[in-house]
């Protein structure tokens, strides 16, 4: 397998009152495809912003990342929305719905830009029926619960079939069974190629996906779950 | 490639618009009072700019030269010998003795501006026919004959009836009788007036026959207004010398200064509503905040942001300009301008019943735009770039 992602020698801080905080220190990190890569970490250690890096959404102080041999700040604004918009799709920590936008209109919005395939609109169906929540196409986001709500960013983040799921706890408003069947459509894009890379606490997680690479994350040091620092590989 | 491209501008306009429709409390509430600020600011620049227009065209019969004496520094009948002495003058093409003076009648409260002159020695005075809504000028020699305004007309219940009395000086009655009344376009003029012939006027204000309140002047060559005028003070040094020109711009001045006093007052709305738009959007709500980062993260450019934001200010604006444009047209041409006749026109008894013909000027226009549309924009667009460019991870939260 080939390197889907590889980040070398990252360094992202925060300024802060009396000196920058550090988010992530020196990571360096090498993503297979179709790997289902899961970091754990405590609030506050970087996991939030190491997605940002990965994703582009955010430049680092030093180091580059690099998706699919193309380093992300090397490309210009554009270039890079592209790659968000048809590569990579986001699940974030809190569900970020448009709230004056319906369920189907947020799932769709990806495709705002994108050549909309002819039966996107079947493709949302079915995702939605796929996180338990057909019947909500029409709904405000104020009309669903916080559980909810985070199924409707999920499935958002698969309607554009992208090659890597970036996660950031995609379980935590769930209950047990949601969990569960969220987890199992997770483990079904995955075997179907999809590349995740999942940040979040929960331990149970890791566990519950059959080829997980579990990987930890202290004050933005990225180490293998056995404490080695640097460089984290398969 | 460009099939492509409008396809992209055409999801754009259509995220524009479904989000104007999102929030369509707000954005009606901004568009009703911006419409309202363009309605107010255009309909007086129309107004100001069509009663200006319409006096000018009106002062192209006024005399060329008008003379008056003065004794004290007011002004005083003068002596019709005093035409004889300029008919020396060369370029004096006639000399038109002119009773002009004002009436205060008391029953109504109205004033009334009484022209005596034979219309038939004026230059253009024939024409004058062509002013009247009906009736004919007086001749000479047929006493007590009157034309009057439409304003005069109303005010003394002269519909249906031709025959009237005013006051002279001493109380005793001068009777009148309507042989024309003019018509309402000529209305900025001749609303409250009462014309007539220099001897009949001469009775009603009691003036001693040969003397007249002044005297017009046409000239030969219109291009030596100005030199006759100066031969003719330094001929009469006791009277004042008006040229047509100096009516006009005094008229202009009038005008101008009404309007521009008005014109700081609702520049001052304009103004208001430009601060309040810039601080509505420079402070972005955190909710737009984080729908600009939503956008950003699922892969829209910040060119994308703006664009959406730019078609959002765009409409509003471009259909409140219209909308504010549109009714400023209506307003002054089937209500004419009623808002702003007191300001721009006096506070007359006798309002002139004058139709307007809306008019602005392309400056006009385009300076209305510039501060109006051109703000908006900026205070739409501007604070939507600054958010579009910070790091959109904003959204990601944690």
């Amino acid at each position: 397998m080939s390197a889907i992602i590889r980040c070398e020698n990252l360094v992202k801080s925060y300024p802060a009152d009396t000196r920058p905080v550090s988010a992530v220190a020196n990571v360096n990190l090498v993503v297979e495809r179709e790997d289902f890569l899961v970091i754990l970490g405590h609030s506050g250690s970087g996991k939030t912003t190491l997605l940002s890096l990965i994703g582009g959404l955010t430049a680092p102080d030093s180091g580059t990342v690099l998706v699919d041999g193309v380093e992300n700040w090397q490309q210009g604004d554009q270039a890079l929305s592209v790659m968000r918009n048809s590569r990579i799709g986001f699940i974030f920590q809190f569900a970020s719905l448009i709230p004056t936008l319906t369920v189907m209109e947020n799932i769709l919005l990806p495709l705002s830009f994108s050549q909309r395939p002819a039966g996107s609109r079947d493709l949302a169906e079915e995702i939605l029926a796929q996180v338990g929540l057909a019947d909500k196409a029409g709904s405000l986001p104020a009309q669903l619960s916080g559980g909810q709500q985070r199924r409707i960013a999920i499935a958002r983040a698969f309607i554009n079939c992208p090659d890597i799921i970036l996660a950031d706890e995609p379980t935590g408003d769930l209950d047990e069974e949601t969990e569960r069947d969220i987890l199992q459509l997770f483990r079904r894009y995955n075997k179907n190629g999809v590349t995740f890379i999942v940040v979040t606490h929960n331990s149970e997680l890791a566990a519950s996906q059959e080829r997980a690479r579990v990987l930890m994350m202290r004050q933005g040091v990225l180490t293998e779950q056995d404490g080695e620092a640097g460089v984290a590989h398969a | 490639m460009a099939k492509r491209g409008i396809e992209k501008q055409l999801n754009i306009l259509d995220y524009a618009l479904s989000s104007l429709w999102r929030r369509r409390t707000k954005n009606l509430s901004i568009l009703l009072v911006f419409s309202a600020v363009i309605f107010l600011v255009a309909s007086f620049l129309m107004v100001s700019k069509a009663l200006s227009d319409r006096a000018g065209q009106l002062l192209v019969a006024a005399p060329e030269i008008t003379v008056q004496r003065m004794s004290a520094g007011r002004q005083e009948a003068i002596p019709l010998a005093h035409g004889e002495r300029l008919q020396g003058i060369f370029g004096i093409r006639r000399v038109v003795p002119r009773v002009w003076g004002y009436y205060f009648d008391e029953v109504t409260g109205a004033n009334f501006t009484v022209l005596g002159v034979d219309p038939l020695q004026m230059p253009g005075g024939d024409g004058l026919a062509t002013a009247l809504a009906r009736g004919r000028l007086p001749e000479e020699g047929e006493a007590g004959m009157v034309v009057v305004g439409q304003g005069v007309v109303e005010t003394l219940a002269l519909e249906n009836r031709q025959l009237f009395s005013l006051f002279r000086p001493d109380l005793s009655l001068k009777t009148l009788t309507v042989s024309g009344e003019f018509a309402k376009e000529t209305g900025i003029m001749t609303a409250d007036l009462l014309l007539m012939h220099p001897a009949e006027a001469r009775d009603l204000f009691l003036i001693a026959p040969g003397f007249a309140t002044d005297l017009c002047i046409s000239v030969a060559n219109s291009r030596e207004i100005e030199t006759i005028a100066r031969k003719i003070a330094e001929l009469l040094p006791d009277c004042r010398v008006l040229t047509r020109p100096q009516i006009q711009k005094t008229y202009q001045v009038v005008f101008g200064w009404r309007s521009g006093f008005a014109s700081i007052c609702l520049l001052s709305a304009v103004a208001a509503f430009i601060i309040l738009a810039w601080d509505k959007a420079s402070g972005l709500a955190p909710e737009e905040r984080r729908e600009i980062a939503i956008l950003k993260v699922l892969g829209w450019e910040t060119a994308d942001v703006l664009a959406v934001r730019f078609w959002e200010a765009c409409l509003v604006s471009g259909l409140a300009f219209l909308l504010g444009m549109l009714s400023a047209f209506a307003h002054v041409l089937f209500f004419s301008a009623f808002l702003f006749r007191p300001i721009l026109l006096g506070w007359s008894v006798l309002a002139p019943g004058l139709s307007l013909v809306p008019a602005l000027a392309l400056g006009d226009f385009l300076l209305l735009a510039a501060f109006t549309v051109l703000p908006y924009l900026a205070a739409t667009v501007i604070p939507a770039w600054r958010s579009a460019t910070v790091p959109a991870d904003s959204a990601l939260g944690g």
